[in-house]
Protein backbone atom coordinates (compact mmCIF):
# COMPACT_ATOMS: atom_id res chain seq x y z
CA UNK A 1 0.00 0.00 0.00
CA UNK A 2 1.12 3.15 -0.77
CA UNK A 3 2.22 5.48 2.70
CA UNK A 4 2.10 9.19 2.96
CA UNK A 5 4.84 10.84 2.88
CA UNK A 6 4.22 14.25 4.10
CA UNK A 7 1.90 15.35 5.85
CA UNK A 8 1.06 18.65 7.01
CA UNK A 9 -0.87 20.18 9.70
CA UNK A 10 -2.44 23.71 10.63
CA UNK A 11 1.03 24.70 9.22
CA UNK A 12 1.75 28.38 10.35
CA UNK A 13 4.47 30.74 10.09
CA UNK A 14 4.32 34.57 10.79
CA UNK A 15 7.32 36.82 10.36
CA UNK A 16 7.53 39.36 12.38
CA UNK A 17 9.18 42.73 10.77
CA UNK A 18 10.79 45.82 11.89
CA UNK A 19 9.13 48.89 10.70
CA UNK A 20 9.81 52.64 11.05
CA UNK A 21 8.60 55.62 8.72
CA UNK A 22 11.67 57.56 6.79
CA UNK A 23 13.46 60.05 8.62
CA UNK A 24 15.98 61.18 11.27
CA UNK A 25 13.15 61.33 13.98
CA UNK A 26 11.16 58.14 12.97
CA UNK A 27 14.81 56.32 13.13
CA UNK A 28 15.91 57.77 16.39
CA UNK A 29 12.36 56.50 17.81
CA UNK A 30 12.78 53.20 16.63
CA UNK A 31 16.22 52.85 18.42
CA UNK A 32 14.70 52.93 21.80
CA UNK A 33 11.27 51.41 20.74
CA UNK A 34 11.20 49.24 17.56
CA UNK A 35 7.47 48.43 16.20
CA UNK A 36 6.97 45.47 14.63
CA UNK A 37 3.97 43.96 12.14
CA UNK A 38 3.40 40.57 11.94
CA UNK A 39 3.38 39.07 8.19
CA UNK A 40 1.14 36.29 7.92
CA UNK A 41 3.53 33.78 5.31
CA UNK A 42 1.95 31.07 5.75
CA UNK A 43 -1.81 30.34 7.55
CA UNK A 44 -3.07 27.25 9.12
CA UNK A 45 -2.02 25.03 5.80
CA UNK A 46 -3.01 21.44 5.78
CA UNK A 47 -2.29 19.02 2.87
CA UNK A 48 -1.12 15.04 2.84
CA UNK A 49 1.24 13.74 0.46
CA UNK A 50 2.06 10.36 -0.94
CA UNK A 51 4.95 8.68 -1.43
CA UNK A 52 6.02 8.22 -5.33
CA UNK A 53 3.78 11.76 -5.90
CA UNK A 54 4.90 14.53 -8.17
CA UNK A 55 3.27 17.69 -6.30
CA UNK A 56 2.96 21.45 -7.72
CA UNK A 57 3.23 24.28 -5.14
CA UNK A 58 1.97 26.95 -7.25
CA UNK A 59 1.74 30.58 -6.93
CA UNK A 60 2.89 34.18 -6.86
CA UNK A 61 5.90 35.87 -5.53
CA UNK A 62 5.78 36.25 -1.62
CA UNK A 63 2.36 33.48 -1.36
CA UNK A 64 3.67 31.50 0.81
CA UNK A 65 5.57 28.37 -1.25
CA UNK A 66 8.98 29.27 -0.40
CA UNK A 67 8.63 29.37 3.12
CA UNK A 68 6.64 26.32 3.48
CA UNK A 69 9.00 24.43 1.07
CA UNK A 70 11.65 25.73 4.16
CA UNK A 71 9.41 24.58 6.94
CA UNK A 72 9.23 21.17 5.27
CA UNK A 73 12.81 20.86 4.70
CA UNK A 74 13.51 21.96 8.70
CA UNK A 75 15.18 25.55 7.63
CA UNK A 76 12.29 27.34 9.44
CA UNK A 77 10.51 26.76 12.28
CA UNK A 78 7.08 27.14 12.11
CA UNK A 79 4.65 29.59 14.61
CA UNK A 80 2.12 26.98 14.37
CA UNK A 81 0.68 23.36 13.59
CA UNK A 82 2.87 20.51 12.63
CA UNK A 83 4.64 18.68 9.80
CA UNK A 84 5.77 15.36 9.31
CA UNK A 85 8.08 14.05 6.55
CA UNK A 86 9.56 10.40 6.74
CA UNK A 87 8.44 10.01 9.92
CA UNK A 88 10.49 12.80 11.11
CA UNK A 89 10.04 16.29 11.98
CA UNK A 90 12.01 18.36 9.69
CA UNK A 91 13.27 21.54 11.75
CA UNK A 92 14.54 19.53 14.53
CA UNK A 93 17.38 18.63 11.67
CA UNK A 94 18.06 15.00 12.45
CA UNK A 95 20.90 13.35 10.65
CA UNK A 96 18.94 10.45 9.29
CA UNK A 97 16.30 13.11 7.73
CA UNK A 98 18.78 15.05 6.07
CA UNK A 99 20.22 12.27 4.50
CA UNK A 100 16.75 11.11 3.12
CA UNK A 101 15.75 14.06 1.85
CA UNK A 102 17.07 17.00 -0.30
CA UNK A 103 16.27 20.52 -0.84
CA UNK A 104 17.12 22.66 -3.91
CA UNK A 105 16.91 25.99 -4.07
CA UNK A 106 17.66 27.90 -7.83
CA UNK A 107 20.93 28.87 -7.67
CA UNK A 108 21.96 27.96 -3.67
CA UNK A 109 24.75 26.40 -4.28
CA UNK A 110 25.96 22.85 -2.99
CA UNK A 111 28.41 23.53 -5.68
CA UNK A 112 31.79 25.56 -4.37
CA UNK A 113 31.27 28.41 -6.91
CA UNK A 114 35.33 28.87 -7.83
CA UNK A 115 36.30 24.94 -8.24
CA UNK A 116 35.14 22.21 -11.00
CA UNK A 117 31.90 20.53 -9.69
CA UNK A 118 33.49 17.34 -9.61
CA UNK A 119 35.37 17.99 -6.34
CA UNK A 120 32.15 19.35 -4.86
CA UNK A 121 30.56 16.41 -5.63
CA UNK A 122 33.20 13.98 -4.41
CA UNK A 123 32.92 16.09 -1.22
CA UNK A 124 29.01 15.00 -1.01
CA UNK A 125 29.79 11.74 -1.40
CA UNK A 126 32.23 11.60 1.62
CA UNK A 127 29.42 14.06 3.82
CA UNK A 128 26.18 11.27 2.83
CA UNK A 129 28.76 8.66 3.07
CA UNK A 130 28.02 6.75 0.17
CA UNK A 131 30.38 3.87 -0.77
CA UNK A 132 32.50 3.75 -3.87
CA UNK A 133 30.07 1.27 -6.22
CA UNK A 134 27.07 2.93 -5.17
CA UNK A 135 28.37 6.80 -5.62
CA UNK A 136 29.33 5.67 -9.49
CA UNK A 137 25.92 4.23 -10.06
CA UNK A 138 23.82 7.37 -9.20
CA UNK A 139 26.75 8.99 -10.71
CA UNK A 140 26.39 6.86 -13.93
CA UNK A 141 22.89 7.62 -14.22
CA UNK A 142 22.59 11.10 -13.43
CA UNK A 143 24.90 11.82 -15.93
CA UNK A 144 22.81 9.65 -18.70
CA UNK A 145 19.72 11.77 -17.96
CA UNK A 146 21.94 15.09 -17.50
CA UNK A 147 24.73 14.79 -19.01
CA UNK A 148 27.09 15.65 -16.86
CA UNK A 149 30.43 14.97 -17.57
CA UNK A 150 31.47 17.69 -20.22
CA UNK A 151 30.63 20.10 -17.34
CA UNK A 152 32.20 18.23 -14.25
CA UNK A 153 36.10 20.16 -14.76
CA UNK A 154 35.43 23.53 -15.63
CA UNK A 155 34.96 25.37 -12.33
CA UNK A 156 31.42 26.36 -11.38
CA UNK A 157 31.72 29.80 -11.96
CA UNK A 158 32.65 29.24 -15.77
CA UNK A 159 28.87 27.17 -16.10
CA UNK A 160 25.96 28.59 -17.89
CA UNK A 161 22.78 29.12 -15.87
CA UNK A 162 21.59 26.18 -17.66
CA UNK A 163 24.56 24.06 -16.93
CA UNK A 164 24.91 24.69 -13.28
CA UNK A 165 21.39 24.12 -12.61
CA UNK A 166 21.89 20.36 -13.67
CA UNK A 167 25.05 20.64 -11.86
CA UNK A 168 22.91 21.66 -8.51
CA UNK A 169 20.11 19.45 -9.26
CA UNK A 170 22.54 16.52 -9.69
CA UNK A 171 24.82 17.20 -6.74
CA UNK A 172 21.38 17.26 -4.02
CA UNK A 173 20.17 13.90 -5.73
CA UNK A 174 23.72 12.01 -5.70
CA UNK A 175 22.32 10.41 -2.03
CA UNK A 176 19.58 9.20 -3.65
CA UNK A 177 17.14 10.84 -1.27
CA UNK A 178 13.00 9.38 -0.43
CA UNK A 179 12.01 13.07 -0.77
CA UNK A 180 13.32 15.86 -3.00
CA UNK A 181 12.16 19.79 -2.25
CA UNK A 182 12.36 21.84 -5.25
CA UNK A 183 12.27 25.68 -4.92
CA UNK A 184 11.92 27.10 -8.87
CA UNK A 185 14.20 24.24 -10.53
CA UNK A 186 13.81 25.79 -13.81
CA UNK A 187 14.09 29.53 -12.79
CA UNK A 188 16.19 31.39 -15.20
CA UNK A 189 16.51 28.63 -18.36
CA UNK A 190 15.32 28.99 -21.48
CA UNK A 191 13.02 27.15 -23.00
CA UNK A 192 14.64 23.77 -24.15
CA UNK A 193 16.63 24.20 -20.46
CA UNK A 194 13.43 23.98 -18.69
CA UNK A 195 11.90 21.00 -20.77
CA UNK A 196 15.60 19.23 -19.88
CA UNK A 197 14.81 19.20 -15.97
CA UNK A 198 11.33 18.73 -16.41
CA UNK A 199 12.29 15.45 -18.41
CA UNK A 200 14.68 14.76 -16.19
CA UNK A 201 12.59 14.85 -12.73
CA UNK A 202 9.74 13.06 -14.48
CA UNK A 203 12.20 10.44 -15.12
CA UNK A 204 13.69 10.31 -11.89
CA UNK A 205 10.70 10.03 -10.34
CA UNK A 206 9.17 7.02 -11.88
CA UNK A 207 12.95 4.97 -11.60
CA UNK A 208 13.52 6.03 -8.16
CA UNK A 209 9.68 6.50 -6.71
CA UNK A 210 10.40 9.32 -5.20
CA UNK A 211 7.99 11.80 -3.30
CA UNK A 212 8.38 15.14 -5.28
CA UNK A 213 7.21 18.59 -4.06
CA UNK A 214 8.35 21.67 -6.34
CA UNK A 215 7.45 25.10 -6.28
CA UNK A 216 7.36 27.07 -9.23
CA UNK A 217 5.53 30.25 -10.83
CA UNK A 218 5.66 28.89 -14.17
CA UNK A 219 2.53 27.35 -15.43
CA UNK A 220 4.16 24.76 -17.64
CA UNK A 221 6.42 23.71 -15.08
CA UNK A 222 3.54 22.22 -13.29
CA UNK A 223 1.35 21.01 -16.19
CA UNK A 224 4.49 19.16 -17.78
CA UNK A 225 5.05 17.13 -14.64
CA UNK A 226 2.76 16.71 -11.80
CA UNK A 227 -0.67 15.54 -11.76
CA UNK A 228 -1.54 17.30 -8.44
CA UNK A 229 -1.79 20.81 -8.18
CA UNK A 230 -1.71 22.78 -5.03
CA UNK A 231 -2.56 26.57 -5.06
CA UNK A 232 -0.99 28.56 -2.37
CA UNK A 233 -2.16 32.49 -2.24
CA UNK A 234 -1.71 35.07 0.78
CA UNK A 235 -0.33 32.11 2.53
CA UNK A 236 -3.29 29.94 2.36
CA UNK A 237 -4.32 27.05 0.49
CA UNK A 238 -6.13 27.89 -2.35
CA UNK A 239 -6.79 24.28 -4.51
CA UNK A 240 -5.54 21.13 -3.35
CA UNK A 241 -6.33 18.98 -6.44
CA UNK A 242 -5.73 17.62 -10.28
CA UNK A 243 -4.90 19.78 -12.89
CA UNK A 244 -7.76 18.57 -14.97
CA UNK A 245 -9.96 19.59 -12.51
CA UNK A 246 -7.79 22.97 -12.16
CA UNK A 247 -7.81 24.02 -15.73
CA UNK A 248 -11.65 23.39 -16.13
CA UNK A 249 -11.92 26.57 -13.37
CA UNK A 250 -9.35 28.47 -14.72
CA UNK A 251 -10.79 30.20 -18.20
CA UNK A 252 -8.14 29.58 -20.13
CA UNK A 253 -7.17 33.09 -21.52
CA UNK A 254 -4.30 34.66 -24.05
CA UNK A 255 -2.47 37.72 -24.03
CA UNK A 256 -2.00 39.20 -27.51
CA UNK A 257 0.60 42.39 -27.13
CA UNK A 258 1.11 44.60 -30.20
CA UNK A 259 3.16 47.30 -30.94
CA UNK A 260 1.78 49.76 -33.29
CA UNK A 261 3.52 51.58 -35.96
CA UNK A 262 1.61 54.78 -35.45
CA UNK A 263 -0.40 56.85 -33.01
CA UNK A 264 -2.03 55.24 -30.52
CA UNK A 265 -5.55 56.25 -31.30
CA UNK A 266 -6.71 52.70 -31.76
CA UNK A 267 -9.41 51.58 -29.74
CA UNK A 268 -7.98 47.89 -28.58
CA UNK A 269 -10.91 47.35 -26.48
CA UNK A 270 -13.08 46.01 -29.71
CA UNK A 271 -10.52 42.71 -30.26
CA UNK A 272 -10.39 42.19 -26.41
CA UNK A 273 -10.04 43.80 -22.60
CA UNK A 274 -7.36 45.77 -22.50
CA UNK A 275 -4.89 45.02 -19.55
CA UNK A 276 -1.89 46.77 -18.21
CA UNK A 277 1.50 45.73 -18.60
CA UNK A 278 4.54 47.90 -16.69
CA UNK A 279 7.03 45.67 -17.91
CA UNK A 280 6.54 46.70 -21.48
CA UNK A 281 5.02 50.03 -22.12
CA UNK A 282 6.09 49.82 -25.55
CA UNK A 283 2.73 47.05 -26.27
CA UNK A 284 -0.83 47.34 -25.70
CA UNK A 285 -2.16 44.26 -24.76
CA UNK A 286 -5.39 42.78 -24.85
CA UNK A 287 -6.66 39.37 -22.97
CA UNK A 288 -8.95 36.89 -25.05
CA UNK A 289 -10.47 33.76 -24.63
CA UNK A 290 -7.59 30.70 -25.76
CA UNK A 291 -9.87 29.75 -28.76
CA UNK A 292 -10.49 33.47 -30.13
CA UNK A 293 -6.67 33.48 -30.34
CA UNK A 294 -6.23 32.84 -34.01
CA UNK A 295 -9.53 34.51 -35.15
CA UNK A 296 -8.34 37.97 -33.28
CA UNK A 297 -4.87 38.15 -34.69
CA UNK A 298 -5.41 37.91 -37.84
CA UNK A 299 -8.16 40.04 -37.37
CA UNK A 300 -6.16 42.87 -35.68
CA UNK A 301 -3.32 41.93 -38.34
CA UNK A 302 -5.54 42.93 -41.04
CA UNK A 303 -7.14 45.78 -39.73
CA UNK A 304 -3.75 47.49 -37.68
CA UNK A 305 -0.47 48.85 -38.23
CA UNK A 306 1.42 46.45 -36.41
CA UNK A 307 4.75 46.43 -36.32
CA UNK A 308 5.24 43.23 -33.56
CA UNK A 309 3.02 41.09 -31.85
CA UNK A 310 3.08 38.32 -29.29
CA UNK A 311 0.83 35.85 -27.81
CA UNK A 312 1.38 34.47 -24.31
CA UNK A 313 -0.20 33.08 -21.46
CA UNK A 314 -0.87 35.49 -18.96
CA UNK A 315 0.93 35.88 -15.63
CA UNK A 316 -0.09 32.91 -13.15
CA UNK A 317 -0.50 36.22 -10.55
CA UNK A 318 -3.35 37.30 -12.94
CA UNK A 319 -4.69 33.61 -13.71
CA UNK A 320 -5.03 32.79 -9.77
CA UNK A 321 -6.38 36.33 -8.68
CA UNK A 322 -8.77 35.74 -11.64
CA UNK A 323 -10.00 31.96 -10.37
CA UNK A 324 -9.77 32.28 -6.63
CA UNK A 325 -10.90 36.11 -5.93
CA UNK A 326 -13.97 36.71 -8.30
CA UNK B 1 34.64 11.47 9.34
CA UNK B 2 38.37 11.46 8.27
CA UNK B 3 37.00 11.24 4.50
CA UNK B 4 35.09 14.23 4.87
CA UNK B 5 38.03 16.67 6.55
CA UNK B 6 39.76 14.84 3.71
CA UNK B 7 37.37 16.20 0.82
CA UNK B 8 36.28 19.03 2.47
CA UNK B 9 40.34 20.20 2.54
CA UNK B 10 40.38 19.70 -1.17
CA UNK B 11 37.27 22.14 -1.70
CA UNK B 12 38.86 24.65 0.91
CA UNK B 13 42.41 24.21 -0.57
CA UNK B 14 41.73 24.38 -4.09
CA UNK B 15 39.60 27.77 -3.26
CA UNK B 16 42.38 29.56 -0.97
CA UNK B 17 44.45 28.64 -4.06
CA UNK B 18 41.96 30.84 -6.39
CA UNK B 19 42.45 33.79 -3.74
CA UNK B 20 45.93 33.53 -3.14
CA UNK B 21 46.86 37.03 -3.84
CA UNK B 22 44.03 37.95 -1.46
CA UNK B 23 45.89 36.09 1.28
CA UNK B 24 49.22 37.82 0.60
CA UNK B 25 47.76 40.99 1.19
CA UNK B 26 45.91 39.78 4.50
CA UNK B 27 49.18 38.41 5.72
CA UNK B 28 51.11 42.21 5.45
CA UNK B 29 48.74 43.81 6.88
CA UNK B 30 48.54 41.60 10.04
CA UNK B 31 52.11 41.76 10.18
CA UNK B 32 52.39 45.74 9.91
CA UNK B 33 51.25 45.97 13.53
CA UNK B 34 53.65 43.65 15.10
CA UNK B 35 56.49 44.83 13.40
CA UNK B 36 55.75 48.36 14.16
CA UNK B 37 55.73 47.45 17.82
CA UNK B 38 59.12 45.91 17.66
CA UNK B 39 60.50 48.64 16.20
CA UNK B 40 58.97 51.43 18.76
CA UNK B 41 59.45 49.28 21.86
CA UNK B 42 63.45 48.43 20.92
CA UNK B 43 64.21 51.61 20.57
CA UNK B 44 62.92 52.75 24.11
CA UNK B 45 64.39 50.08 25.14
CA UNK B 46 67.43 51.17 23.56
CA UNK B 47 67.21 54.19 25.20
CA UNK B 48 66.52 53.25 28.75
CA UNK B 49 67.88 50.46 28.79
CA UNK B 50 65.19 48.46 29.70
CA UNK B 51 61.29 48.81 29.66
CA UNK B 52 59.75 47.38 33.58
CA UNK B 53 62.56 44.79 33.67
CA UNK B 54 62.60 44.22 29.81
CA UNK B 55 64.65 44.43 27.45
CA UNK B 56 64.78 45.19 23.80
CA UNK B 57 65.77 41.31 22.96
CA UNK B 58 63.20 40.60 25.11
CA UNK B 59 60.94 42.73 22.76
CA UNK B 60 61.97 41.38 19.69
CA UNK B 61 61.87 37.57 21.26
CA UNK B 62 58.19 38.06 22.19
CA UNK B 63 56.99 39.85 18.96
CA UNK B 64 58.81 37.22 16.79
CA UNK B 65 57.60 34.51 18.86
CA UNK B 66 53.89 36.66 18.95
CA UNK B 67 53.91 36.02 15.33
CA UNK B 68 54.55 32.43 15.08
CA UNK B 69 51.94 31.53 17.87
CA UNK B 70 49.26 33.85 16.48
CA UNK B 71 49.57 32.14 12.97
CA UNK B 72 48.55 28.83 14.80
CA UNK B 73 45.86 29.87 17.19
CA UNK B 74 43.80 32.54 15.81
CA UNK B 75 40.96 32.15 13.47
CA UNK B 76 38.56 33.95 10.72
CA UNK B 77 35.40 32.49 11.54
CA UNK B 78 33.57 35.85 12.17
CA UNK B 79 34.67 36.69 8.68
CA UNK B 80 33.51 33.22 7.16
CA UNK B 81 30.35 32.53 8.83
CA UNK B 82 28.38 35.26 9.22
CA UNK B 83 28.00 36.58 5.57
CA UNK B 84 26.56 33.26 5.27
CA UNK B 85 24.06 34.00 7.63
CA UNK B 86 23.51 37.00 6.14
CA UNK B 87 22.86 36.50 2.34
CA UNK B 88 21.43 32.78 3.41
CA UNK B 89 23.72 31.16 1.66
CA UNK B 90 24.25 28.87 4.93
CA UNK B 91 20.93 27.27 3.87
CA UNK B 92 22.44 25.27 1.99
CA UNK B 93 24.63 23.79 4.10
CA UNK B 94 22.32 23.40 7.36
CA UNK B 95 20.42 20.90 5.24
CA UNK B 96 23.41 18.53 4.47
CA UNK B 97 23.46 16.19 7.44
CA UNK B 98 26.90 17.50 9.16
CA UNK B 99 27.52 20.48 11.47
CA UNK B 100 28.36 23.70 8.94
CA UNK B 101 30.64 25.44 11.63
CA UNK B 102 32.48 22.17 13.30
CA UNK B 103 33.25 21.00 9.59
CA UNK B 104 33.14 23.44 7.07
CA UNK B 105 34.09 26.45 8.75
CA UNK B 106 36.69 24.71 10.63
CA UNK B 107 38.41 23.27 7.41
CA UNK B 108 38.46 27.14 5.72
CA UNK B 109 40.00 28.40 8.86
CA UNK B 110 42.82 25.80 8.82
CA UNK B 111 43.45 26.11 4.79
CA UNK B 112 43.35 29.55 4.49
CA UNK B 113 46.14 29.65 7.71
CA UNK B 114 48.37 26.61 5.51
CA UNK B 115 48.21 29.37 2.50
CA UNK B 116 49.19 32.37 4.84
CA UNK B 117 51.65 29.72 6.31
CA UNK B 118 53.38 29.86 2.81
CA UNK B 119 53.99 33.75 2.36
CA UNK B 120 54.77 33.64 6.47
CA UNK B 121 57.84 31.48 6.59
CA UNK B 122 59.91 33.84 4.34
CA UNK B 123 58.65 36.66 5.95
CA UNK B 124 59.88 35.75 9.37
CA UNK B 125 62.82 34.64 8.55
CA UNK B 126 63.52 38.24 7.00
CA UNK B 127 62.39 39.56 10.13
CA UNK B 128 64.66 37.30 12.04
CA UNK B 129 67.67 38.10 10.32
CA UNK B 130 67.12 41.98 10.67
CA UNK B 131 66.49 41.81 14.14
CA UNK B 132 68.75 39.04 15.45
CA UNK B 133 66.60 37.95 17.94
CA UNK B 134 68.87 35.84 20.91
CA UNK B 135 66.40 32.96 21.78
CA UNK B 136 68.92 31.92 25.06
CA UNK B 137 65.80 31.57 26.80
CA UNK B 138 63.68 29.13 24.70
CA UNK B 139 64.15 25.35 25.46
CA UNK B 140 62.52 22.41 24.15
CA UNK B 141 60.44 21.64 27.24
CA UNK B 142 59.41 25.32 26.57
CA UNK B 143 58.14 24.27 22.93
CA UNK B 144 57.06 21.07 24.11
CA UNK B 145 54.58 22.34 26.62
CA UNK B 146 53.75 25.04 24.09
CA UNK B 147 52.48 23.13 21.55
CA UNK B 148 49.22 21.53 23.79
CA UNK B 149 49.08 25.24 24.77
CA UNK B 150 48.51 26.75 20.94
CA UNK B 151 46.42 23.81 20.76
CA UNK B 152 44.00 24.77 23.20
CA UNK B 153 44.23 28.54 22.42
CA UNK B 154 42.73 27.65 19.24
CA UNK B 155 39.86 25.55 20.17
CA UNK B 156 39.11 28.20 22.96
CA UNK B 157 39.22 31.00 20.79
CA UNK B 158 37.41 29.29 17.44
CA UNK B 159 34.44 28.24 19.57
CA UNK B 160 34.20 31.50 20.93
CA UNK B 161 34.23 32.89 17.52
CA UNK B 162 31.66 30.94 16.45
CA UNK B 163 29.55 31.58 19.55
CA UNK B 164 30.12 35.27 18.47
CA UNK B 165 29.31 34.94 14.66
CA UNK B 166 26.30 32.98 15.80
CA UNK B 167 24.86 36.29 17.38
CA UNK B 168 24.61 36.77 13.58
CA UNK B 169 21.33 34.68 13.40
CA UNK B 170 19.85 37.17 15.53
CA UNK B 171 20.98 40.09 14.58
CA UNK B 172 21.94 39.04 10.73
CA UNK B 173 24.89 41.67 11.03
CA UNK B 174 27.87 41.09 13.52
CA UNK B 175 30.25 43.20 12.40
CA UNK B 176 29.95 45.88 15.17
CA UNK B 177 29.71 42.88 17.78
CA UNK B 178 33.14 41.77 16.34
CA UNK B 179 34.83 44.88 17.02
CA UNK B 180 33.85 44.61 20.59
CA UNK B 181 35.29 40.93 20.53
CA UNK B 182 38.43 42.37 18.70
CA UNK B 183 39.33 45.20 21.21
CA UNK B 184 39.04 42.93 23.87
CA UNK B 185 40.80 40.55 22.60
CA UNK B 186 43.71 43.28 21.70
CA UNK B 187 43.25 44.23 25.53
CA UNK B 188 43.12 41.01 27.12
CA UNK B 189 45.67 38.34 25.31
CA UNK B 190 48.68 40.28 24.86
CA UNK B 191 48.46 41.12 21.31
CA UNK B 192 49.76 44.98 21.46
CA UNK B 193 51.72 44.76 24.39
CA UNK B 194 53.00 42.15 26.41
CA UNK B 195 50.72 41.53 29.65
CA UNK B 196 53.28 42.18 31.93
CA UNK B 197 53.38 46.07 30.68
CA UNK B 198 49.49 46.73 31.61
CA UNK B 199 48.15 47.89 34.93
CA UNK B 200 48.27 45.47 37.28
CA UNK B 201 44.52 45.22 37.75
CA UNK B 202 44.32 44.37 33.84
CA UNK B 203 46.89 41.97 34.34
CA UNK B 204 44.96 40.21 36.51
CA UNK B 205 41.72 40.45 34.78
CA UNK B 206 43.67 39.02 31.40
CA UNK B 207 44.96 35.94 33.58
CA UNK B 208 41.36 34.45 34.07
CA UNK B 209 39.99 35.38 30.49
CA UNK B 210 40.54 33.15 27.48
CA UNK B 211 42.57 35.54 25.13
CA UNK B 212 45.87 35.07 27.03
CA UNK B 213 45.43 31.35 25.99
CA UNK B 214 45.75 32.73 22.38
CA UNK B 215 49.04 34.86 22.53
CA UNK B 216 50.33 34.96 26.06
CA UNK B 217 50.48 31.79 27.65
CA UNK B 218 51.84 30.18 24.75
CA UNK B 219 54.65 32.56 24.60
CA UNK B 220 55.27 32.76 28.16
CA UNK B 221 55.39 28.62 28.33
CA UNK B 222 58.10 29.13 24.95
CA UNK B 223 59.75 31.60 27.03
CA UNK B 224 60.40 29.55 29.74
CA UNK B 225 59.17 32.01 32.26
CA UNK B 226 56.52 30.33 33.96
CA UNK B 227 57.00 28.14 36.97
CA UNK B 228 55.61 24.72 37.18
CA UNK B 229 52.69 25.93 39.17
CA UNK B 230 51.75 28.45 36.92
CA UNK B 231 52.13 26.55 34.33
CA UNK B 232 49.56 23.86 35.73
CA UNK B 233 47.57 26.59 36.79
CA UNK B 234 47.38 27.91 33.29
CA UNK B 235 46.64 24.71 31.63
CA UNK B 236 43.09 24.44 34.50
CA UNK B 237 42.07 27.53 33.32
CA UNK B 238 42.46 27.48 29.59
CA UNK B 239 40.78 23.28 30.41
CA UNK B 240 37.57 25.60 32.30
CA UNK B 241 37.51 28.10 29.84
CA UNK B 242 37.40 24.63 27.03
CA UNK B 243 34.45 23.41 29.14
CA UNK B 244 32.92 26.98 28.90
CA UNK B 245 32.84 27.42 25.10
CA UNK B 246 31.73 24.02 24.61
CA UNK B 247 28.28 24.77 26.52
CA UNK B 248 28.60 28.57 25.31
CA UNK B 249 28.80 27.57 21.94
CA UNK B 250 25.96 24.20 21.85
CA UNK B 251 23.57 26.35 23.06
CA UNK B 252 24.18 29.48 20.97
CA UNK B 253 24.15 27.28 17.92
CA UNK B 254 20.85 25.68 18.74
CA UNK B 255 19.27 28.60 19.89
CA UNK B 256 20.33 30.43 16.70
CA UNK B 257 19.37 28.28 14.25
CA UNK B 258 15.84 27.76 15.37
CA UNK B 259 15.76 31.96 14.80
CA UNK B 260 17.31 31.59 11.18
CA UNK B 261 14.91 32.97 9.39
CA UNK B 262 17.34 31.81 6.02
CA UNK B 263 17.69 34.82 4.56
CA UNK B 264 16.88 36.05 0.98
CA UNK B 265 16.83 32.50 -0.38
Amino acid sequence: MSQETIIVENLSKTYQVPEREGGFGAAVKSFFKRTYTDVKAVQQVNFRITQGEVVGFLGPNGAGKTTTLKMLAGLLHPTGGTANVLGFTPWQLKTDYLRSMTLVMGQRNRLAWDIPAADSFLLAQAIYRLPDDEYKKTYKELDELLELEPLMKKPVRNLSLGERMKCEIAAGLLHRPKVLFLDEPTIGLDITGQARIREFLREYNKRTGATILLTSHYMADVTALCERIIIIHHGQLKYDGSITDLSRRIAPFKLIGVQLGYSNGHDLSRYGEPVQNEEDAEKHYIQVKAEDVTRVTSRMLSELPIHDITIADPPIEDVIERAFNE
Amino acid sequence: MLKIFQRLWIVNWAEQWQYRANSLMYLLYWLVSPIVHVAVWTSIANANGSVNGLTANDFVNYYLLLLIVDQFTSNITIHIFAYKVQDGSLSGELVKPIHPMLTNTLITNIAFKTMMLIGFVPVWIFLAVIFKPDFASVTWQGVLLAVPAILLGFIVNFLLSGAVSSIAFWTTRVYSINEFYFALFVLFSGQFVPLQLMPKTIQAIAHYLPFQLQIYFPIQLIQNKLSPAEILQGFLIGFIWLGVVILLFKWVWREGVKRFSAVGA
